[in-house]
């Protein structure tokens, strides 16, 4: 089970958040294409590693953050504000 | 009520009492970038909004945060909307001010082993040296989204009206086997 | 001493507390303290069970958790409990237990006969055998192997399930699991330096390792003492760690103690969920077993399970104790035995030589060095041992009446594994450590390889002051109180297996031999989780936790490479097995999950409603008890010729607030807000990005930049939750401010010709004309005197009205509302006539708005709007979503009027039936129009209007013909809503 140190609340259980995706995925402009719109909607990388994504505290403060957690440790290296940038550790993570 | 602590808590000696509080709730949240100036307003009222995570009590009001920029403000009931209509006329331009006080119900619990009982549903430290008096969150207990703020009396609990009674009868049940003292209130 | 095998007093023992119990329809006596095994092997009972395959004679083995043949099942007031571990279950006053496994008794198996013919149940047997035909697996396969296999029989219980149990969440800084020695120490360190530690171990008693050890009892009393002045240490016996979950989370379980269980209303587990910033593992080592043949016959036991007896219980678990073991800490069981009058007919160890060889010698027991057990003489109980020497020749035949054997002590170390520390091989040993990362934790005593007590004390606190240097404190030692030396000791000679004629199991529950290990490794089965599936090695309930690695060191032999190429089982939650009571913890029953009641909840059941789970509301159905759509038809005819009112609060409510609020609507609608007048109410509907329909709505603007959305019941939180994250992620630079009302507000429906008369009666200042107050206007207003807001909507398709009071107040303006009507004939109406109305006039619900329709599919195209961005718009465009064969909302009604409707069936052309052409998705009898009335989702189904389908509903035997219409099956011109 996963930990998440929020910001606002501290660190609290994982079933208080709500996974919502790839926070890399940037949604295109409104008058972008529909390749474009596919591509925001359903390509996906998936990574063995560090993975940067979006989780919405429902349960808690119902502020959306920015996680970057390793797909295969879980360790979380990082809880951001969404638009905080990010910078992916270059070790590899802890077991 | 006036304000929750200020309640006597009969049967506090006794495990676990509880109780449900009569009260206005007013949600204040402050437009982007205006936290300080709804503050400021709030402090001209004698209130000091207090920090994320944290409850304050003063003459006539509780007031806590567990959203950032966002406080909820517990009165005496008064007329319907009354409370709320008051500090949007004060904060107009600077934060939205909605009544909640149908919307939120208020559970008060005392007693030596309320925290204890708690921790059957809840998934907080509320160890008293992890979440003493002064302090609020939000979460998740017996399935229901909770906020709870802990007061010199004991802990007050804020949920959902329309689930109140289902946690109500969850916290009966669970502080049972603690000694449960009879309701102080309604 | 209740029990011929009582020979001494027990540490944990009452012998002024006797017990009656029933085992397999005998009545015994125990003592307060004892648990199931303990107290029949008091009264000479060895043999407990039949295994699990070959159906062969079974006696308990361990005196702990890991107990691979005891396992019973209990009978008592909720029914037949299987599986339950003989080895840690307390006795208790009339406790009734059977053995398992065998029929139609424990000493004649007719199963047993699989034993005999074992040559034709090889490892992999199922797999091999019940392959084809497929159909047989069904009636002929399971059913069989069911009977003649398995474990416990599971038996529809009682009633409801009686015992209650709960979850309950833990903290602290440091968890110590396991409260030997070394666990003892460090949590008396730890607690020294202020941190909140958590103890638990799986025994009864804390300190059971040194409990075994009267030289100890100084140093556990004082430490026991000083731990319980420690407020901030918090000692939780009898309660196992069943998993490690990671980010500093454990899983326990917790058996309550008689007089707990009698405080918490007959609780008899409590799970809980532990989470802590470093873990110590001290959990120890579990003495493994010797693959030799005959090593499952009852009264073959571990060498440490015998002392445990002796010293917990006071029973001797043999007057003739055979020894077979192959290092020094085993031999305390010997000693302990002598001391008590117990003399051994011979010791085997095939070391030559030893410090507790020589020991022993001195007590003039007979000794076979350099020796190994090659059978073991008796079925149901052990008479004789063949000793051999190492290259199998026979040396000697002991006269034995048990044998105690020990191939070594594996360290536990299933937790540190599922925390990602990988074993490592310690030859000193024979067998895998793990060591933890310093963010984690750290192990302690066995766990990285480290016997004796006083070492282990040592280790303990040592790992204990590491850990509170990881945290930030800074730890002295403490003064080391009263420790005993340990004694000198050799150390072991790995052994894992004696080849000799005969089965010599690695894995006695599941009846796993060494031959099963071979045959797994000669078909290709050689990595050690293959062979653990195909043999199911380890995979029962002790996981193997006393015959695991010798199973790996076979297979290591098989393959030719040491055990450390092989590896370890990687061992999964559960450590023990868990009922799923436990697991359900307190959400049982009337707790299972919340009900959201209606403000007007008790209101709505004085009336005599009916009520309905809907999500986790509970709606008033019809205000009837009586089954049949009678009422519900009375409800809605009251509503079409007169005027009902309904109870909407369920709907979700949003308030939106600032001064972006219009934009941020208009993105995430698929029609347009900012041009909504203030005061106007407009219909909505939400898309998801991939184009498809996601909800609709009524949205207000109650100000410039103040709305008030509504959201469909059941997308209440789905809908506030998609704001949220498109406003913090997509859109942060708009500034609104969402909060959720949908508890602060009550609503009520007032629908029907005569609505306005009754509205007017309860609003008396507000201008109801349709100039005043036209369709979709909003005002705020007083109801009744309450200050509320009334909007001129309507879902049952008639002249309407919606009403929000605050929901404290819901009483005072149902009441009034009720009374104006009175004498227009006013009726409440449940979901049923809801339903009904706006089936009639085609509006929809989470029916058709089911993920899978878009808003052409609905008849809603031209609500897109043509310019600007919104969540959908591009993905709405795409040619699936747009293609003409697309299934389309039509009416549908039976061409017979006596025919019903059914939601699901499916609609298929009269002249091809083999193909569906779409399903009904609502039905409801009708009104309006005789018989029933149905919306259906169509292939092309607005070209199909005016033509005919059949329905087929297979499951009822019914078809039906059916004629397609409008979805509008009443006032399609929308007259009656402007009235």
């Amino acid at each position: 089970m996963l930990r998440i140190r929020c910001p606002w609340c501290g660190e609290r259980d994982e079933v208080e958040f709500r996974y919502r995706g790839d926070a890399t995925k940037l949604r295109p402009a409104g008058d972008a294409d529909l390749a474009a719109f596919a591509a925001y909607l359903y390509e996906r990388d998936n990574p063995l590693g560090w993975h940067v994504e979006w989780w919405l505290h429902v349960a808690g403060c119902r502020q959306l953050l920015k996680l970057v957690r390793h797909t295969l440790s879980h360790e979380i290296h990082a809880v951001l504000a969404p638009s905080d940038e990010v910078s992916l550790p270059t070790a590899e993570a802890r077991r | 009520m006036s304000a929750p602590d200020a309640r006597p808590t009969a049967g506090a000696t006794d495990g676990v009492a509880i109780s449900l509080c009569r009260t206005d709730v007013t949600e204040l949240a402050a437009l982007r970038n205006r936290a300080a100036e709804l503050e400021a307003i709030a402090a001209r009222r004698g209130l000091r909004l207090p920090p994320n995570g944290h409850v304050v009590t003063t003459a006539d009001l509780v007031a806590l945060a567990v959203r950032p920029q966002r406080w909820l403000l517990l009165s005496a009931p008064a007329a319907p909307g009354a409370a709320a209509a008051t500090w949007q006329a004060l904060c107009a331009d600077t934060a939205a001010a909605v009544d909640l006080s149908s919307g939120i119900t208020a559970l008060h619990l005392a007693g030596p082993s309320a925290r204890d009982a708690l921790a059957r549903g809840c998934r907080l430290d509320l160890a008293a040296e992890s979440f003493p008096p002064g302090r609020a969150a939000a979460t998740m207990m017996a399935q229901v989204s909770t906020i709870l703020a802990a007061l010199p009396s004991g802990i007050l609990i804020l949920t959902p009206a329309s689930t109140a009674r289902h946690l109500r009868e969850w916290l009966v049940a669970t502080a049972r086997p603690f000694g449960l003292a009879p309701p102080a209130d309604d | 001493m209740r029990g011929p095998a009582r020979i001494a007093r027990g540490l944990l023992t009452d012998a002024q507390r006797p017990l009656r119990f029933r085992f397999d329809g005998r009545d015994l006596e125990g003592l307060a303290g004892d648990t199931l095994a303990s107290a029949l092997l008091a009264n000479g009972q060895q043999l407990i069970g039949r295994s699990f395959k070959y159906h062969r004679p079974r006696g308990v083995v361990t005196a702990g958790a890991g107990e691979p043949c005891g396992l019973v099942d209990l009978l008592g007031a909720a029914g037949r409990e299987p599986n339950q571990l003989a080895t840690t279950l307390p006795l208790r006053d009339g406790l009734v237990a059977e053995s398992q496994n065998r029929w139609p008794s424990l000493a004649f198996d007719v199963f047993a006969l699989n034993d005999r013919l074992s040559r034709l149940l090889p490892a992999g047997f199922y797999y091999k055998t019940f392959m084809s035909p497929a159909w047989a697996w069904e009636r002929l396969y399971e059913p069989l192997i069911r009977r003649a296999a398995g474990l416990g029989r599971l038996e529809a219980v009682v009633g409801d399930h009686a015992d209650p149990a709960e979850t309950v969440h833990d903290h602290g800084d440091v968890l110590v699991v396991g409260a030997g020695v070394a666990g003892l120490a460090a949590a008396q360190q730890l607690g020294s330096c202020g941190l909140r530690v958590l103890l638990a171990d799986q025994d009864v008693a804390l300190g059971a390792g040194p409990l075994l050890e009267p030289r100890w009892d100084a140093w556990r009393a004082a430490t026991l003492a000083s731990l319980a002045r420690l407020p901030n240490v918090r000692s939780l016996a009898s309660t196992t760690v069943l998993g490690a979950y990671g980010h500093g989370v454990f899983g326990a379980l917790e058996t309550l103690s008689a007089e707990e269980s009698r405080r918490f209303g007959g609780l008899r587990e409590r799970l809980r969920i532990i989470r802590v910033r470093r873990v110590i593992l001290a959990s120890g080592a579990a003495e493994r077993l010797i693959a030799f043949p005959g090593n499952d016959v009852p009264g073959v036991m571990l060498a440490g399970a015998a002392l445990a007896y002796l010293r917990r219980y006071g029973v001797a678990v043999g007057r003739q104790p055979a020894f077979f073991v192959n290092n020094d800490e085993a031999y305390e069981a010997l000693f302990a035995l002598a001391a008590a009058g117990i003399r051994s007919p011979g010791v085997v160890d095939p070391r030559t030589e030893s410090w507790a060889m020589t020991r022993a010698r001195a007590l003039g027991i007979e000794m076979h060095a350099g020796a190994v057990v090659s059978a073991v003489g008796g079925r149901c109980a052990v008479r004789t041992v063949t000793v051999a020497d190492l290259g199998g020749a026979h040396r000697a035949t002991l006269p034995a009446d048990c044998l105690l054997m020990s191939g070594g002590h594996t360290p536990l170390i299933a937790l540190a594994t599922q925390l990602g520390a990988p074993g490592q091989w310690q030859e000193a040993i024979a067998a895998f450590t793990a060591a933890l990362a310093p963010a984690t934790g750290r192990v302690a005593r066995a766990a990285h390889g480290v016997f004796g007590w006083a070492a282990a004390a040592r280790d303990g606190a040592a790992a204990a002051r590491a850990v509170a240097a990881e945290l930030g404190l800074d730890a002295e030692p403490l003064s080391a109180l009263c420790m005993p030396a340990d004694a000198e000791t050799t150390p072991l000679a790995a052994i894992w297996e004696v080849r000799a004629p005969g089965k010599a199991f690695v894995d006695l529950q599941n009846d796993v031999t060494a031959a099963d290990v071979r045959l797994a490794c000669r078909e290709g089965y050689e990595h050690l989780e293959h062979m653990k599936r195909y043999t199911t090695h380890g995979m029962a309930t002790d996981q193997g936790r006393t015959g695991g690695l010798t199973g790996a060191a076979v297979l290591a032999a098989a393959r030719a490479v040491p055990v450390s190429a092989v590896g370890a089982l990687k061992p999964r939650p559960f450590a023990q097995p868990i009922p799923f009571a436990a697991l359900a913890g307190g959400e049982v029953r009337e707790h299972y999950r919340p009900k959201r009641r209606l403000p007007l909840h008790d209101w709505h059941e004085t009336a005599g409603a009916s009520f309905v789970s809907a999500g986790l509301w509970l709606r008033p159905l019809v205000y009837s008890r009586t089954p049949g759509w009678e009422a519900v038809l009375e409800e809605a005819r009251a509503v079409r010729s007169a005027v009902g009112i309904t109870d909407v609060s369920t709907l979700g409510k949003i308030d939106v607030q600032g001064p972006d609020a219009a934009r941020l609507l208009d993105f995430v609608y698929a029609n347009t807000f900012s041009t909504l007048a203030i005061g106007r109410a407009r219909y909505g509907i939400m898309l998801r990005e991939d184009g498809l329909l996601f909800d609709d709505g009524t949205t207000t603007r109650l100000g410039p930049d103040h709305f008030l959305v509504t959201t469909t019941t059941a997308n209440a939180g789905p809908v506030l939750e998609h704001l949220e994250f498109h406003l913090q992620s997509v859109w942060r630079q708009l500034d609104v401010l969402l909060t959720d009302v949908t508890d602060q507000w009550a609503q009520f429906a007032l629908a029907g010709p005569r609505s306005r008369e009754v509205l007017a009666a309860v609003i008396p200042g507000l201008d109801l004309s349709n100039e005043g107050f036209p369709f979709m206007a909003a005002a705020a207003a007083d109801i009744a005197g309450v200050p509320g807001r009334v909007f001129r909507i309507s879902f049952s398709g008639e002249l309407a009205y919606e009403i929000a009071v605050p929901a404290v107040h819901a009483l005072t303006a149902w009441l009034a509302i009720l009374a104006a009507g009175h004498s227009l004939g006013i009726r409440p109406y449940g979901l049923d006539a809801l339903n009904l109305l706006r089936i009639e006039k085609g509006h929809v619900t989470g029916a058709e708005l089911n993920g899978n329709t878009t808003a052409d599919d609905l008849g809603m195209r031209r609500m897109l709007k043509p310019r600007g961005d919104f969540i959908g718009r591009a993905l709405a465009g795409r040619a699936g979503l747009v293609a003409p064969d697309r299934l389309q909302l039509v009416g549908v009604r039976a061409i017979d009027s006596a025919q019903r409707l059914r939601n699901g069936t499916q609609l298929v052309a009269p002249a091809d039936r083999t193909r569906s052409l779409g399903y009904i998705t609502s039905s409801s009898p009708s009104v309006e129009h005789p018989g029933w009335v149905g919306l259906a989702l169509v292939a092309g189904g607005r070209a199909r209007i005016g033509g005919r389908l059949v329905g087929l509903a297979p499951a009822h035997g019914e078809t039906t013909e059916l004629e397609i219409v409008s979805a509008h099956h009443v006032d399609p011109e929308n007259t009656r809503v402007r009235a």
